[in-house]
């Protein structure tokens, strides 16, 4: 593939390069919404329940209660799924242009959608093992 | 209830404010929650940081399916904004909060000083880039290279495979020391970081401006995102507070877009310049108190 097909110029990488912006175009709008909705149906709750921020003491993250505090309709099950899709939405990003390339046999982008995720994957690891 | 909906509003207000003139929010919502709320400066922070989450990744999806964004570029660059960021996220923990408000202070500073310096955007038949199509050298890009050059060579270099219709990337390792610089300093202050990559870039890459700053719109969400985990797990992010700040930013970024051709931009811009430098102010009393 030419520089010219890569940068968007005639051919079918270009236009494989197209349907990979849109197709990631679209995930970063869906992964946007669905996490603000989260976090605005949080919202909601935490104003009607009267909890307020600054002066109440946040619950800590607890991925083994976010299922039963969503069932239960609790505000911070909202709240944190809702930052926690609004911050994995890049990744997913990064994730989906990964398939892209490796369909396209562009193994250096491959390659370097790889070691973004390694990153996201050391930064995970090293807060974990130096948490609070 | 009350302080809920102040978030909101002021969220709000960070978001029309940062859309209208063209910043990530992060550079408003820190000050706003510390000084404002009085929220410690790292909360501060990592609240920031999803806001700055959410307008990035919903100004990029746009960036991309009008084709102004270059994903390659931006893919290749966010390797290196993502580990600065991940150094930042780490460093913001190790540093004395007073030094991180002594640089935000510098940051306001430099962002009030570029802003008076700031030209007028060229208009639209002048950029000649409509939207839908892809992006092309507009005013104020420094002169760059066509890769009709590079399209004839039988093994495209890396800068080649990196480039965009009508513009070539250069100085590729300026670029990666900027991306590097912009992921510290995004990690450490809760914010996008374009006020670096876009004149790194622009100026240093020769990257039209437009699809710099698109460019920059999509590298944020990965940048900012790296730095959030690391937040978020260590315990560092408020949910009543992210909610209804984040909310707040999205609606106000959403309406600023649809209100951009109705304001007059040169009077906001002089605001902004007396609430930064002032914000900047308080900050400095904050570090040296």
């Amino acid at each position: 593939m030419s520089a010219s097909q890569a940068a968007g110029g005639p051919g079918p990488g270009a236009a494989h390069e197209r349907r990979l912006e849109r197709a990631v175009g679209r995930l970063l709008s869906l992964g946007t919404l669905a996490g603000v909705v989260l976090l605005a149906i949080g919202v909601a709750g935490m104003l009607a329940a009267g909890l307020a921020p600054l002066t109440t003491v946040a619950p800590a993250l607890d991925l083994a209660r976010l299922a039963a505090d969503l069932a239960a309709l609790r505000p911070e099950g909202f709240l944190w799924l809702g930052v926690a899709v609004i911050i994995a939405t890049p990744s997913a990003r990064v994730a989906t242009a990964l398939v892209g390339y490796g369909l396209e046999g562009d193994r250096r982008m491959v390659g370097i959608a790889v070691a973004i995720l390694g990153v996201i994957a050391l930064s995970v690891a090293v807060a974990m093992a130096t948490g609070a | 209830m009350v302080a809920g909906l102040l978030l909101v509003t002021g969220g709000a207000a960070a978001g029309v404010f940062g859309a209208l003139l063209g910043l990530g929010g992060g550079i408003l919502i820190v000050p706003l929650l510390t000084l404002g709320f009085g929220l410690p400066l790292r909360e501060a922070v990592a609240v920031s940081l999803v806001s700055v989450i959410v307008t990035s990744s919903a100004a990029a999806s746009v960036y991309l399916q009008r084709s102004t964004a270059n994903l390659r570029l931006g893919m290749s660059l966010e390797l290196f904004t993502a580990s600065g960021a991940l150094c930042g996220g780490l460093l913001a923990y190790a540093i004395p909060e007073r030094v991180v408000a002594g640089l935000f202070a510098a940051l306001l500073a430099y962002t009030a000083f570029s802003m008076i310096r700031r030209r007028e955007p060229a208009p639209p038949a002048a950029a000649g880039a409509a939207a839908g199509t892809r992006a092309t050298p507009g005013a104020g890009d420094p002169p760059s290279p066509a890769p009709a050059a590079a399209s004839v060579a039988d093994r495209p270099s890396v800068a080649d495979r990196l480039s965009g219709p009508g513009y070539r990337v250069r100085n590729l390792p300026a670029g990666i020391a900027g991306a590097l610089f912009a992921g510290v300093v995004s990690a450490l202050l809760g914010v996008g970081g374009g006020i670096v990559k876009v004149p790194v870039m622009n100026l240093g890459m020769g990257v039209p401006l437009r699809v710099a700053t698109a460019t920059s719109n999509l590298m944020i969400g990965i940048t900012a995102s790296s730095s959030a985990i690391i937040y978020l797990l260590r315990g560092g992010i408020d949910p009543y507070v992210a909610g209804p700040t984040a909310v707040g930013v999205f609606v106000g970024a959403s309406v600023a877009s649809r209100l951009a051709h109705r304001v007059d931009v040169r009077i906001l811009r002089l605001l902004f310049v007396v609430v930064v430098a002032y914000t900047a102010y308080e900050m400095l009393g904050k570090a040296l108190a």
